[in-house]
């Protein structure tokens, strides 16, 4: 998000999904597509029968990666020094779009500089790839005139994660990849709805459609439609939060930490870094709400748990990777006294002395229009009669906006940003020998709050899994379906070993599902210095035998 | 009175309202998305009955439900509160005479082929079967088969010979009305106890007819090779290379199973209400799915990754020609539009035909 934000202005997919069918070379980052976005897949597969070249970077040999014409097969954490090679070779043999650098980016020089001091012997080493592969996945991507790049949080979530974003980024522009139909950089968001709720403002530093808090316009206006006064700061982070452990002894304690929390539909007992430290800062808070459709983990932690309606219990907007607004609409009853969040929010307000009485979500929708210029079109009523509209939309006569950038960027020129590799938080060592990359199921969302209701798909992942290659079994002398245990130096977690072909040696990966085994006890809290997201991408963690 | 009426378009919703009187109506409407589904009608007047589209689902779920509740169950304890034993009682569904009209010829097949495996063997469904009895249809036949219809190819379609109460087949622009073919009692019982609504056929109704059947016979637009497939894997080897190379394309989603009007795998499964009560539910499954053989110990004698997608087509194009003479898929082209990875049953067959 922040990555985008900072080289071409705005943090969103550049294209359509239905625009990668037609993709002459799709570059797949740190994406188990197949797994995570199968609709996305589809649309590559299509491509790829019509002809197109299909090259994915990703530590482990996942479904998309088999049908890859180049899998570049880095060591976790390494995306920076692969592109960095990648754009090396591109300026080397001159694949560079000169007109476009030219007109539709600035600081270019500083990224030609540093491509020049690139030693391609060390990318090679640092990332594990072949100088000779690196260069041809560059000229592939370099020569093709309709290239896309679909990223996901295999990028994201390292400290890096935004220089990675950012790398990726000079990519693309280095190569005039970027604002055309079929062309851009596509990053697939985590999770239903989290484009919509980045839209909507649930970020530390900026109000509905990513208008800036520090801006007194900005403040004024908003303060004007909701009859108060807005912070002039920016919030927390979501480490902040849900690390900030008051009275723990704690080495690196946060400042101020908070005293009560409001969670909604979110479950960081299981989903946040470091869960020995969650816990600890969830106990430690004064009061504790949480309102979720299930008892999650988190809830079990609360003063009191507000029961919610599920997304099929109310009428609303779901926005998804592509800025695609699409309608929602009710279909049966919430259970029991659970609300929607809506209605939980408005009632909460009013009792704490600000009535809110919105009478539907198409009011609320009404003004979201009214405060926020890339929402501006986009009204229930057009989206009942559509498939949805995607932003920015700015008035009630816009049709939407299916790739951005067309022209001009959205900050005017595209800014390249050089980035040099940086280690990841915490190398492997002789007493934690491995890498844990972790990562979702097919079979399974998030924390499982949902799908682990489910008896089907209980049925087809019981159990919690970690994945290894089969010759760091035969070192270890550990077999397929064995208990064994994984330790970091955080804590300890039991798993069932499923031995794969699908990590390389010296590699683990394995989901954060179940609850009993919760995998974020062993991932660690180090994160991106901008976007704060954690690297749950690479931990040093040793296996043995469970015991039990 | 002859084997054949006619029946007026202007006449058709008046004679839906009068059947609505005596049975529960369920038909093709079109939802405010633009979706035609078959659906339950309840006031016929605000109902947008759509005959024009395929409907995207099948039948199936109105005699076999996604999902149903089998029996619920109380656990009978003793003074000390251990458990003693659990009593079950039946959930059958409460029978309700329907009638389905604008029903797709292959979609009634897919109907007939369920009889098969829910009433066919020495144990009847009886869940199944209380949905079926007072089941009347009122088919549509297919003057211009959709884009991925191929029941030309499975014999289902477009026009069916048997299996309907009344198939209509609509005459045409200049005649404005729907030549009745009377199949089965109820479709009589319909014709001569609502005979008002019905004119008597004339040799020229008939030819019209028979013009419309082949005419529609020649409009697919999917040439699909089904029987020289079904000999071809009968005669072996298995295709084992077009078996993996879609099987590493399937996404395991199970929607192939799902929208399929023939797939009729499920699963039981319990689920507790509370400490003492429950219920036992019946799911659609598919074969698809690793779990479907998944056995004690994660052993599966199933290779999944190379194997996914074998089982159901060999099931539809070779176990059920051997059993029953004829292949379970009718063509109806549903799986074509579903699937996410182009692993349909029609590429198989295109790739079984040019090895």
């Amino acid at each position: 998000m922040a990555g985008l934000a900072t080289t071409f202005g705005s943090g969103a997919m550049t294209n359509t999904i239905n625009e990668l069918d037609q993709s002459q070379v799709i570059l797949v980052a740190g994406s188990n597509t197949t797994r995570t976005h199968p609709q996305v897949a589809r649309r590559i597969y299509n491509a790829v029968d019509r002809g197109a070249k299909l090259i994915v970077i990703d530590p482990r040999k996942t479904k998309i990666a088999r049908h890859a014409h180049i899998h570049l097969q880095i060591n976790p954490g390494t995306d920076i020094a692969l592109l960095n090679g990648m754009m090396r070779c591109i300026l080397d043999e001159n694949l560079i779009d000169d007109l476009f650098i030219e007109m539709r980016t600035e600081n270019y020089l500083a990224l030609r500089d540093m491509l020049l001091a690139v030693d391609l012997d060390k990318i090679e080493k640092i990332t594990g790839v072949s100088r000779s592969t690196i260069a041809r996945a560059a000229r592939t991507y370099a020569h093709a005139r309709r290239a896309a790049i679909c990223y996901c949080l295999g990028v994201t979530q390292h400290i890096c994660g935004t220089a990675n974003v950012e790398s990726y980024a000079n990519l693309a522009m280095l190569t005039g990849h970027v604002e055309q139909e079929f062309t851009g950089v596509d990053p697939l968001r985590g999770q239903y709805n989290v484009q919509g709720a980045c839209d909507m403002g649930a970020l530390p530093a900026v109000l509905p459609g990513y208008q800036s808090v520090f801006d007194p316009d900005i403040r004024k206006k908003f303060a004007r439609a909701w009859g108060c006064q807005l912070p002039e700061n920016q919030g927390r982070t979501l480490l902040d939060m849900t690390h900030g452990a008051r009275n723990a002894g704690l080495a690196d304690e946060r400042p101020d930490p908070l005293k009560v929390m409001y969670i909604m539909g979110e479950n960081p007992m299981l989903s946040d870094p470091t869960l020995g430290r969650v816990k600890a800062t969830l106990e430690g808070l004064d009061f504790l709400v949480v309102s979720d459709i299930f008892l999650s983990e988190t809830a079990e932690l609360a003063d009191v748990v507000l029961p919610a309606a599920c997304f099929a219990e109310k009428t609303g907007t779901v926005t998804n990777s592509e800025r695609r607004v699409q309608y929602s609409k009710k279909a049966v009853n919430p259970p029991g006294e659970a609300r929607p969040d809506r209605l939980i929010i408005q009632e909460l307000a009013t009792l704490m002395g600000y009535p809110m009485a919105y009478g539907s979500a198409a009011e609320i929708m009404e003004e979201i229009c009214l405060l926020t210029p890339v929402y501006g079109g986009i009204y229930h009523d057009r989206l009942q009669r559509s498939w949805g509209l995607q932003w920015p939309c700015p008035d009630r006569e816009h049709p939407g906006t299916p790739f951005l950038h067309k022209y001009s960027f959205t900050r005017g020129k595209g800014h390249f940003t050089p980035q040099h590799h940086v280690d990841v938080a915490e190398p492997v060592t002789d007493d934690y020998p491995l890498a844990l990359i972790t990562g979702r199921s097919y079979h399974h969302y998030h924390t499982g709050t949902m799908s682990r209701k489910s008896a089907l798909l209980n049925r087809e992942h019981p159990r919690p899994r970690v994945n290894m290659n089969p010759q760091d079994a035969e070192k270890l002398g550990l077999a397929e379906g064995m208990r064994v245990r994984v330790s970091s130096r955080r804590g300890s977690v039991p798993y069932i070993l499923h031995l794969t072909d699908e990590v390389p040696p010296g590699e683990l990966s394995s989901d954060f599902h179940f609850r009993e085994a919760p995998t974020n006890m062993l991932t660690i809290g180090a994160s991106d210095p901008i976007a704060h997201c954690p690297e749950y991408k690479c931990c040093a963690v040793k296996v043995e035998v469970d015991h039990v | 009175m002859s084997d054949s009426v006619v029946l007026h378009k202007d006449h058709f919703l008046p004679l839906l309202r009068r059947l609505g009187k005596r049975y529960r109506l369920v038909g093709p409407t079109r939802n405010e998305l633009g979706d035609v589904l078959y659906t339950e009608i309840d006031d016929l007047d605000h109902a947008r009955i759509d005959l024009t589209q395929q409907p995207q689902n099948s039948l199936k779920s109105f005699f076999f439900p996604q999902t149903e509740p089998l029996a619920s169950y109380i656990v009978d304890r003793g003074a000390n509160g251990s458990r003693r034993s659990l009593s079950f009682y039946p959930l059958l569904p409460e029978k309700r005479p329907t009638l389905y009209f604008g029903v797709r010829s292959c979609d009634l097949f897919a109907v007939l082929y369920m009889d098969m495996i829910f009433l066919g063997g020495k144990y009847r469904d009886p869940y199944y079967e209380q949905r079926r009895r007072d089941a009347l249809f009122l088919t549509l036949g297919c003057n211009k088969p959709f884009g991925n219809c191929f029941c030309n190819a499975t014999k289902s379609g477009p026009f069916l010979d048997f299996g309907f109460d009344l198939q209509l087949t609509d005459l045409g622009d200049g005649e404005n009305a729907y030549y009745v073919e009377i199949g089965k009692a109820g479709g009589r019982k319909i014709t001569s106890e609502l005979a008002c609504f019905f004119t008597d056929a004339t040799k020229e109704h008939a030819r019209l007819q028979f013009q419309a059947v082949l005419e529609a016979r020649g409009l697919f637009q999917q040439l699909v090779h089904v029987d020289l497939a079904c000999a071809r894997l009968k005669k072996g080897p298995e295709p084992e290379k077009i078996i993996a190379d879609l099987s590493r394309r399937c996404q395991d989603c199970g929607g192939c199973a799902y929208i399929c009007p023939t797939c009729t795998c499920f699963t039981i499964t319990d689920q507790a209400g509370d400490r003492d009560t429950g219920e036992r539910i019946r799911t659609w499954d598919a074969c698809t799915f690793a779990g479907f053989t998944k056995m004690a110990g994660d052993h599966n004698p199933v290779d999944m990754r190379r194997q996914r997608i074998r089982r159901r087509f060999y099931h539809k194009l070779q176990s059920d020609v051997e059993k029953h003479g004829r292949t379970s898929c009718v063509g109806c082209g549903r799986c074509v539009g579903i699937c996410f990875g182009g692993v349909d049953i029609i590429t198989f067959i295109h790739k079984v035909i040019d090895l």
